[in-house]
């Protein structure tokens, strides 16, 4: 029996992320006992589970998970939180790191209470990114209700305007710092754990689904902020073009997923979200019928299959086997149509719908911006971990298309790992 | 539907199709995505998903007498956009192979015409016809083969004369003609079976007359390549098949007006450059030339397109139809004599392979694609 109970604190990591897998990492290594510095590059924590609505296969809102580790890391010393932070360099190997990141200046200290006085001053209005871009946000912002860090937000679009200077006057607590800096802060750790996640797959890119083309065909990220109270419908699902409550919903399955011309992978969640998006739509409108083509209808596991079999026995959810190839618009009425092949009876459909959703998949966000790190990735963008080498390894989305709870479980696994770096050194 | 279906596989079917260019089919994972890119694929049992299922299970009779095997014309657009790169395109373009090796008799030589090894015997096979009935003619004291013939004004007939080439290829017209009249009469009545089975036509029993009344039908459909012309992945092909459809054409009534001068009016060539048929024959050898480049080109730009022997050998075929044929007019003209004879020895070797290999080659899709576009109309399949 040793009695060196203490941890080796001597070393400490770096998470790169700040979304469900990067939380979990920097939380499961900072109780039990290191130092973690969270790094961020929006300005709140949570990633793509806080633009969720509800989680499948339990539709309970992400919301409550997040609130308690947001609490974790609030009751934690060990975990530095830097969010509008980016990492510029890494140099160094494993056990010793040197990695360099750049913080972009917030505008808004420590003082903020979250009144809102800067927001109803502001004038310019900026692109909501949180909302995906469908909606317009104050130039001071709360980027949602129950952000974290609970703080304000200056877009940079308004600094040196008269708008900076109202923010500036409006707050009581002397909040607002105008004169804010961007820096760049070395920062010395034992391992880095990348969990930079996923972007939705760019539909503009799938020329035979005419998204950007219709205004009638969105992407299931967008109907996840649409369902969503906090988002730019408060909640209610309508049909761009008009408003309206669609009457019907095709949701093409595989929108650029299992495709060599796009994503060559499947993207796992994509097939399980129309599901439950389904449940969004048949709760809100129970006489809108709700189309479903898909190539195969993956919900891997007891649980899933559980909720895809409740899903089928829905008379309003249509599923049809058969992969969408070809929409077009009417233009007087905004209706889509869209044709595929029921691939079980052999015939060709044309159905016309309100709406069309394009349940587009997952590509990692190194696919576009790769870490400035030695790191092996494959042709995707995905990583692919080294563990005899140690030191650096990816977390969640970062390593395969995933859900929640995988991501989850993947993260805890790699905060032993990136621990085991620390330890043995 | 029945309940159930015992798949027997036919697994030397599947090799003969990866054989002739369908080698990606199983790549397919039935996401029917070709079925509504491809242009002209009908809204009921389209095509080709159905076909591409059929051919990686080996379901030979699926495929073998599927009618909408040969209303496919290869354009791409279900290539393009398949997500596997299964090539959907090319593997309808190995079951139309197989298809026209199945329904030549004897099988042997579709076996010899879709092998690339075999092509010098195909080869030797009408030169030596030409030479040994040539030299037996000059045995019995019929001077039509002359190796040196004198005179100031020399022409090819001087030196292989036509008599002894018309008794050689009208017979090879004509044997050819039978062996796809034989092909199409199990071609039509397995077409239609499949039709009935799979619940394509309403049509219980084919009524010749009306079936002849269609094809007139849909003969300016074919020439004006309307279908053709609804892809959009490949569209200059249709150009390029248009210029060589219609050389051929011209060539084949340059040929028969040659042949009724020559056996009722006794008329000796060459024909005068101002005579029109010498037009007709000098514009259809030109465009010949150019439209088998055009085809060459197309095939070798386009990189995601399989291109098996059996695409190279018509192509080929085309190509070498015009060159030695226009290569023998003009040496001719340019007094080359004993070179134009040559060249025209070599273009008689392949005027022989198009017709007597036809029926066992890609160029047969002229009959079978035809076929199966009349009965596409016919049974009013939509």
């Amino acid at each position: 029996m040793t009695n060196d109970k203490a941890a080796p604190a001597s070393g400490s990591m770096m998470v790169v992320g700040g979304g469900i897998a990067g939380l979990t990492t920097a939380l499961e290594a900072a109780e039990v006992g290191y130092e973690v510095l969270l790094v961020e590059k929006n300005p709140y924590l949570g990633g793509r589970v806080a633009q969720l609505n509800q989680y499948f296969p339990k539709l309970c809102p992400p919301t409550c998970g997040l609130e308690i580790n947001f609490r974790r890391i609030k009751d934690n010393p060990r975990i530095k939180v830097l969010t509008l932070a980016e990492v510029e360099a890494v140099s160094g190997g494993p056990g010793n790191y040197t990695a360099t990141v750049k913080i972009l200046p917030r505008y808004v200290n420590e003082n903020c209470t979250c009144c809102g006085d800067c927001a109803k001053v502001c004038e310019t209005e900026v692109s909501d990114t949180y909302n995906l871009g469908m909606c317009r946000t104050k130039g001071a912002y709360l980027p949602f209700d129950m952000a974290f860090p609970a703080r304000y937000v200056i877009s940079p679009q308004i600094i040196g305007t008269d708008d900076a200077e109202k923010v500036k006057t409006a707050c009581k607590y002397d909040a607002v710092d105008v004169d804010m800096q961007p820096k760049t802060v070395d920062f010395s750790v034992g391992a880095i754990v990348w969990a930079t996640g996923w972007e939705p797959y760019d539909a503009h890119r799938i020329d035979n689904l005419g998204f950007g083309q219709y205004d009638n065909i969105i992407t299931n990220m967008m109907l996840e902020r649409q369902a969503a109270k906090n988002g730019p419908t408060q909640g209610q699902i309508v049909r761009p073009s008009d408003k309206k409550a669609p009457e019907s919903v095709a949701f093409v399955q595989c929108a650029g997923s299992r495709d060599e011309n796009h994503l060559p992978y499947c993207s796992y969640i994509c097939c399980m979200a129309s599901l439950k998006h389904a449940t969004y739509i048949r709760a809100q409108y129970p006489d809108t019928k709700v189309y479903i083509f898909y190539i195969d209808i993956r919900s891997p596991g007891d649980r899933y299959e559980k909720f895809y079999n409740t899903i089928k026995q829905d008379p309003g959810v249509i599923l049809i086997k058969g992969k969408v190839a070809e929409v077009s618009e009417d233009p007087a009425t905004r209706n889509i149509t869209v044709v595929a092949e029921n691939a079980v009876t052999g015939e060709k459909i044309h159905q016309t719908v309100d709406m069309v959703v394009l349940a587009t998949g997952m590509q990692p966000t190194a696919a576009g911006a790769k870490p400035p790190a030695d790191l092996a990735m494959n042709d995707d963008g995905f990583f692919i971990n080294d563990y005899a080498k140690g030191g650096m390894f990816a977390a969640g989305c970062a390593n395969k298309p995933a859900d929640v709870i995988s991501s989850n479980q993947n993260a805890t696994g790699i905060a032993l790992k990136a621990i085991q770096t620390l330890v043995k050194r | 539907m029945a309940d159930s279906y015992l798949v027997e596989p036919d697994v030397s079917f599947i090799k003969e199709v990866v054989r002739l260019g369908g080698a990606d089919v199983k790549k397919c994972f039935q996401c029917a995505t070709c079925a509504v890119a491809c242009p002209i694929s009908p809204d009921t049992k389209p095509f080709p998903r159905k076909e591409m299922i059929a051919t990686s299970w080996g379901l030979k009779d699926r495929l073998i007498g599927n009618g909408d095997v040969w209303l496919c014309h290869n354009c791409g657009d279900c290539s393009t956009l398949c997500p596997r790169g299964a090539k959907p395109a090319d593997v309808l373009g190995a079951v139309r192979a197989a298809t026209v090796i199945e329904y030549a008799k004897p099988k042997s030589i579709a076996k010899m015409v879709s092998d690339p090894k075999k092509l010098p015997i195909l080869l030797t096979i009408p030169a030596v016809i030409i030479l040994v009935l040539g030299l037996l003619f000059k045995i019995v004291g019929i001077n039509w083969l002359n190796f040196a013939p004198v005179g100031e004004h020399l022409w090819q007939s001087d030196y292989i004369n036509n008599y002894l080439v018309d008794i050689i290829m009208i017979p090879t017209f004509l044997s050819a003609i039978a062996i796809f009249a034989l092909g199409l009469k199990r071609f039509v009545a397995d077409m239609h079976a499949n039709a009935l089975k799979e619940g394509k036509t309403n049509k219980e029993k084919i009524d010749p007359i009306e079936f002849a009344k269609t094809f007139v039908k849909v003969l300016p459909t074919i020439m004006k390549h309307e279908r053709f012309n609804e892809c959009s992945e490949n569209k200059e092909r249709s150009t390029a098949h248009m210029m060589v459809l219609f050389s051929f054409i011209g060539l084949f009534i340059v040929t028969a007006c040659f042949f009724i001068g020559e056996w009722v009016f006794h008329i000796e060539g060459p024909y005068q450059q101002i005579n029109p048929i010498k037009w007709l024959a000098n514009i259809s050898g030109i465009c010949l030339v150019i439209g088998g480049i055009l085809l060459l080109k197309n095939r070798l730009d386009k990189k995601d397109q399989i291109s098996s022997y059996w695409d190279w050998y018509l192509i080929g075929l085309v190509l070498t139809l015009g060159i030695t044929g226009m290569l023998t007019e003009m040496l001719r003209l340019n007094g080359s004599y004993g070179l134009s004879a040559i060249i025209y020895f070599l273009h008689l070797i392949s005027v022989w392979v198009l017709f007597a290999y036809t029926p066992f080659s890609k160029l047969a899709h002229i009959v079978y694609r035809t076929v199966a576009m009349t009965y596409q109309e016919y049974s009013g399949r939509k």
